[in-house]
């Protein structure tokens, strides 16, 4: 590597005859100096700028949260057992739309004449799946054992090693087949409401949906009224790890 | 020049000359215009005070290290393809189908943690010797550098696969990230380019991986030698005794050059010989946001780090993940000015061992941990009920770690087997393999749907892993559906009431008219001399009932017991009588029991699954079973047409078998 000497920048002719700097030569060797630095570093800067901006994009874009079809009504009995419902929405991944896919999961359960509360299935602390065996009375983390009461509170409350309760998610009943084009698709995916255990189990939704084979559109449910439901659920993804709920961005 | 009597050997000695100068001038003209042979000699000849040792080796096979990493990454790279219907994909292909690319992936998989390992040798002697001291600080720190530049890039690298184990890993690390104090939100969302994993992830960690930090690798790497060579080799046993010892004037070309090549040479022979025991690296099943991967550890090096966090509760955890770990490197860097003294240079040997020694205690932990269920069982829990309560719940936990990777191993073994059938990963990636494959599916539906009243087990196979067991069944076990021995199980007095069939409490089929009296009273009350012709009637029976299921593993068989199955359709809507109660094909007597026309084919199934109280099944007898497809309207059903159709191939096992 050749290095300069920094006494040789100054170039023989800002120097006069007689050693003494020139003023006229030393303005030149500062604008000189000026120019290359600012047109040098425009001309190094502005590609890297111009990248900069499409790298720090994802910043500017703000996560949306989807509202889900996850059930009927009568997938739910109201015995305060928790049900899981897979929450099914269509994920956008960049330049592709995958209709319908899942994205997570909920707990639907539902005491004597109350509404249907929500809890989503990803843990507080690092974002499992939360478990629970039917017939249990608490639900249980797999990754770090936490527990928590069917209403979402922690067993063991700041001694748990998840941060906070598990998180209830806004629920809306809407009329059965009232959104047919808005989040859920007319086509058979739409059956997003799967139930893990209840259907088979719960006598009252089973023996009630089979006995009126005949008609279909009457078919009955828990509901006494006869009039069946949609449970639609907002998914709305929290921040892991922190005390408070934070939507994840 | 020589005398006459040479004369024979002139020509040819003035040949060898003139190609001997010839080739003199073209390294003279190079060497003018280049300083080729300066530029070598300053590379080479550096004198090695105390000669040729093979302890100066390791810096230097962390350099071929790195040029193996290159040259195979640059080849790698002509194969990959960074999107997440093409990463797995590709990497399948590099993995199975390209010649020699499993050999190719092995070596740069292995090489990445041998150079973890080669790292920490390097440095430990670094520190061990004082290496770092004045005018070497800078270098040190350089080297601190060069080793985050290669951690980084093995961080980035193991997610590239798009397989379960890189995706579910690293989304643990980046969820860790996002807990650092300010940015930490930011600083995971331009990792990962977005809200969640996509493509734009795959796209940045490999610019990261292939682009970036082998660039800034190459630069640290050029200034660490500069440097390097600047300051000389430091030898530690000549410093302050007055006298050198060993060879006087060796060289670094070809004395020690000799010994790194050798040692570069033990390095890859390592590295071959794991990728040769392990049949090149690991490819898991591609990555599903959908299935979160409950054994998914990162690589062994990082270990530490996983385990190091299970010290950190709740919000505690960014202490674990990002402050502590950021005050340890604050260290690090800075020995060369804790190592001035003496004593100095005494704590930084202590701390480095204290690391050392306690990421080793940590990497063995979690292991232990993970493997725990591998060598103890419960039987060992201790009495008391404390640590009994703890023991259980590890026992549980390590349960949980390995079911979920012999699992993982599964489906990641099927869906290369899928991949590598005839019909190939459609263009829509080979999760699709995983979502339409009834093999995969069916297990985890009929869980889900089923198994809360239904067996699924082999009764000749009671402990087999597929099994799925309901230790109190209320319908009968569904393995083998439609199989010449299931159904010949349900035409067994012995079986009908057993535990396989409606031996469950409360079964509607005990009752008087049911089916298991009339299998006691017809197959089993028989008398002795009748006994030998009905047997042979029964075999016909099963197997006439059996075919109309055509499962696809009874095909051949079917076609060899055509006539036989002949008969047995005729004995079942005569002589045997099953269509007193049963419809077969044009013979309707309108009885209670279900449709045998097609019986457990896959449509008869897909039909009795939407609505089993169905005229044509049990109709109002139905008293258990739920309608999972009744309405025209699908977004009244329970279930989709897909996924009753993957259960019912599942069951009936209609799923891709290779040659």
């Amino acid at each position: 590597m050749t290095q300069t000497d920094p006494a040789d920048t100054s170039s023989p002719e800002g120097l006069a005859p007689e050693g003494k700097p020139c003023p006229a030569g030393d303005r030149r060797s500062f604008v000189a100096k000026l120019v290359a630095v600012v047109s040098g570093g425009a001309a190094l800067l502005v590609p890297l700028a111009s990248g900069l901006v499409v790298f720090l994009g994802p910043l500017w874009r703000k996560a949306r949260s989807p509202q889900v079809r996850v059930a009927l009504l009568s997938q739910v009995p109201e015995d305060g057992i928790p049900r899981f419902f897979p929450v099914r929405a269509d994920r956008v991944d960049a330049w592709n739309r995958y209709p319908q896919q899942r994205v997570g999961g909920v707990y639907l359960l539902r005491e004597k004449g109350q509404e249907p509360i929500a809890l989503t299935a990803k843990c507080p602390h690092a974002g499992c799946f939360i478990g629970y065996v039917r017939g249990s009375d608490v639900f249980q983390c797999p990754c770090h054992t936490s527990t928590f009461h069917l209403d979402g509170a922690r067993v063991h409350g700041d001694a748990e090693v998840s941060p906070r309760d598990m998180d209830r998610l806004p629920v809306e009943l809407k009329p059965v087949g009232s959104v047919s084009s808005s989040g859920v698709s007319s086509s058979g995916v739409s059956s997003s409401g799967v139930s893990s255990s209840g259907v088979s189990s719960s006598g009252a939704a089973s023996s009630g949906a089979v006995a009126n084979t005949d008609a279909p559109s009457a078919t009955n449910s828990a509901e006494a009224s006869g009039q069946d439901a949609e449970i639609w659920v907002e998914y709305i993804e929290f921040q892991t790890g922190h005390k408070e709920k934070i939507r994840a961005v | 020049m020589g005398g006459v009597h040479r004369i024979p050997d002139r020509s040819q000695r003035e040949n060898t000359s003139r190609m001997n100068s010839l080739v003199r001038n073209v390294a003279d003209w190079f060497d003018d215009r280049t300083g080729m042979r300066k530029l070598m000699r300053t590379a080479l000849d550096e004198p090695v005070p105390g000669g040729a040792r093979w302890r100066y080796v390791w810096g230097s096979t962390l350099v071929m290290a790195f040029f193996t990493q290159a040259i195979t990454g640059l080849f790698l790279w002509m194969n990959y393809s960074s999107s997440t219907q093409t990463a797995w994909e590709s990497v399948f292909a590099i993995q199975h189908e390209l010649i020699g690319g499993w050999w190719l992936r092995g070596i740069h998989h292995f090489m990445a943690q041998a150079m973890v390992i080669l790292l920490v040798i390097h440095l430990t002697q670094v520190v061990i010797d004082g290496a770092y001291r004045a005018p070497r600080e800078l270098n040190f720190v350089l080297g601190i550098g060069l080793m985050l530049v290669v951690l980084g890039l093995a961080l980035t690298g193991y997610l590239l696969p798009w397989d379960q184990k890189g995706y579910w890993a690293t989304k643990v690390g980046t969820e860790l990230s996002s807990q650092a104090p300010w940015a930490g939100a930011m600083v995971k969302k331009l990792a990962i380019g977005g809200s969640d994993y996509g493509h734009y992830t795959l796209k940045r960690f490999f610019a990261l991986h292939a682009g970036l930090l082998p660039s800034l690798l190459m630069l640290l790497l050029g200034l660490h030698l500069a440097l390097f060579r600047r300051h000389g080799l430091h030898a530690r046993y000549f410093q302050g005794k007055g006298k050198v010892q060993g060879k006087e004037g060796a060289l670094f070309w070809p004395d020690q050059v000799l010994k790194d090549s050798v040692a570069a040479l033990m390095v890859l022979a390592a590295v071959l010989t794991l990728t040769v025991y392990y049949g090149g690296a690991e490819l898991a099943a591609p990555a599903d946001p959908a299935s979160p991967y409950a054994a998914a550890r990162p690589e062994t090096y990082f270990l530490f780090l996983f385990q190091f966090l299970k010290w950190f509760p709740g919000e505690s955890e960014v202490w674990g993940a990002i402050v502590i770990p950021s005050l340890v490197l604050l260290l690090v860097l800075l020995m060369p000015w804790i190592g001035r003294s003496r004593t100095g240079h005494l704590c930084n040997v202590a701390i480095l061992f204290v690391l050392l020694g306690g990421a080793g205690l940590l990497t063995a932990q979690a292991l232990y941990d993970d493997n725990f269920a591998a060598w103890h069982t419960r039987d060992d829990a201790p009495v008391q009920e404390e640590p009994r309560q703890a023991y259980l719940k590890r026992l549980a936990a390590s349960e949980q770690f390995l079911q979920a990777r012999r699992e993982a191993a599964h489906e990641a073994d099927r869906v290369i087997e899928l991949a590598l059938s005839p019909e190939r990963i459609p263009s829509t990636g080979a999760l699709t393999l995983v979502y339409d494959d009834p093999l995969l599916q069916g297990p985890k539906l009929f869980r889900r749907h089923c198994a809360g009243c239904h067996n699924y087990q082999d009764p000749q196979a009671l402990e087999a892993e597929t099994n799925i067991i309901n230790p109190a069944p209320t319908g009968s076990n569904l393995f083998g559906v439609g199989s010449r021995a299931w159904v010949a199980g349900l035409l067994d007095p012995d079986q009908i009431a057993g535990p396989h069939y409606f031996g469950y409490a409360e079964s509607p089929f005990l009752g008087e008219d049911g089916m298991v009296a009339w299998v006691r009273e017809n197959i089993g009350d028989v008398a002795s001399d009748e006994r030998a012709a009905l047997t042979e009637q029964i075999t016909r029976v099963v197997a006439a009932l059996s075919a109309e299921s055509h499962l696809p593993q009874q095909q051949q068989l079917d076609r060899d017991q055509a006539s036989r199955i002949d008969e047995g359709k005729r004995l079942i809507a005569e002589e045997v009588g099953c269509t007193d109660c049963h419809k077969f094909h044009d013979v309707d007597n309108e009885g209670e029991g279900p449709d045998l026309t097609g019986y457990m084919s896959r449509a008869w199934l897909l039909d009795f699954l939407r609505n089993p109280a169905a005229d044509r099944f049990y109709g109002e007898a139905n008293d258990r079973m739920p309608a999972f497809a009744v309405h025209q309207d699908p977004a009244m059903n329970q279930l989709d047409k897909k996924t009753l159709e993957l259960m019912v191939d599942w069951l009936r096992g209609d799923w891709y078998r290779p040659e």
